[in-house]
């Protein structure tokens, strides 16, 4: 049960970005980014082009179908 | 030219005492029972154009993001938030108010739904290598395998070896769609509401694991701990096989506020807020 984070300063910046960039209510602001740039920030994160490549893989797994899953 | 960055909106007036400490112009503006808590930002960093380009700067990205959820998780202590997507900007206030006009009653229904509820998250990962290690080790069928391939012709020992490979893929997948499917069912039961999120690259997340399953959940307050315990339970049974949790929370409920597929406020139509 102690090893279970309640959040604190420990959770990791991924959990943060994972959240604040992708998620939240969009609305209709005067300027509000785009998703596409957001995962252009995910890219950038560790550089390189091709973990584009290795998201689109990813998402696919491990239950295709079971992503993005709508609420029961 | 100031623009005006919207954090947050809640129904109980904000203590924004503490948030001063690092956002010092963060202020609310109160529109008939709610309240937008929001801070003047410079266009040098925030126009669209400057904005594009310090999104392109991982070094601001952290800081601003991690601004963005301090303040929120601030106002959070006191009262139920709606949180915004991260750059959500107005270049004047009486934008701000329009915008705040046009979904007063989404917003109101949607605080009172989240009332005593917390947003938590479940992310597992799989050391891969451990887990086939495991698996692959007790397999009868892999070992009977193994022993013809030690024993036979070159030409059939590659095509068994091939085979093997294609065995031991499947007993992985199978392993890891049971871990993750089964995990997040059990979870659910948990929870009032759960949404499976997308998969993080091991780019992204900076581990040697791959993310198996990105969940989210809200659940009730009082549930929480029952949540919590389920959760050990299953990192319990999966502890020696590769399989490590991570459960956090809890978060502003980012996940829970959005129009698309959020059920536990189906029965007001005007839940349905508008894509920007």
């Amino acid at each position: 049960m102690e090893d279970v984070i309640t959040k604190s300063k420990d959770v990791t910046l991924l959990e943060i970005l994972d959240r604040v960039l992708d998620k939240g209510v969009v609305i209709s602001g005067d300027i509000v980014i785009s998703l596409a740039d957001v995962d252009l920030v995910y890219v950038g994160l560790k550089v390189l082009v091709s973990s584009v490549e290795t998201m689109e893989r990813l998402r696919g797994a491990p239950f295709a179908g079971a992503q993005e899953e709508e609420p029961s | 030219m100031d623009l005006i960055y919207l954090y947050c909106v809640t129904d109980n007036i904000p203590k924004l005492k503490e948030v001063k400490n690092f956002i010092a112009d963060v202020y609310f503006f109160a529109y008939k029972g709610l309240y937008a808590v929001a801070s003047r930002v410079s266009s040098d960093e925030f126009s669209e154009e400057n904005l594009k380009r310090n999104l392109a700067d991982l070094e601001w990205i952290k800081a601003k993001a991690n601004i963005h959820e301090k303040a929120i998780e601030a106002v959070m202590e006191n009262s139920c938030v709606i949180p915004f997507k991260f750059g959500t900007l107005f270049n004047t206030e009486d934008n701000l108010k329009t915008m705040l006009m046009k979904h007063i009653k989404e917003f109101k229904d949607t605080l009172k739904c989240l009332e005593g509820k917390e947003e938590w998250g479940v992310k597992i990962y799989c050391d891969m290598g451990k887990l086939k290690e495991n698996l692959i080790g007790d397999d009868t069928e892999l070992l009977n395998l193994d022993r013809e391939i030690n024993s036979c012709q070159p030409g059939k020992a590659y095509i068994l070896k091939k085979k093997k490979e294609e065995i031991a893929n499947t007993i992985v997948n199978k392993k890891l769609n049971e871990c993750g499917q089964e995990s997040f069912e059990r979870l659910k039961q948990h929870s009032i509401q759960s949404r499976i999120n997308k998969l993080l690259p091991q780019e992204v997340t900076e581990r040697k694991e791959d993310m198996i399953l990105n969940s989210v959940f809200l659940i009730d307050k009082n549930k929480v701990a029952d949540f919590v315990d389920t959760v050990e339970g299953i990192k319990a049974t999966y502890v020696n096989q590769g399989l490590f949790f991570d459960c956090t929370g809890p978060w502003p409920p980012y996940n829970f506020t959005k129009p698309e597929g959020n059920g536990w406020a189906s029965n007001s139509p005007s839940h349905i807020m508008e894509e920007a």
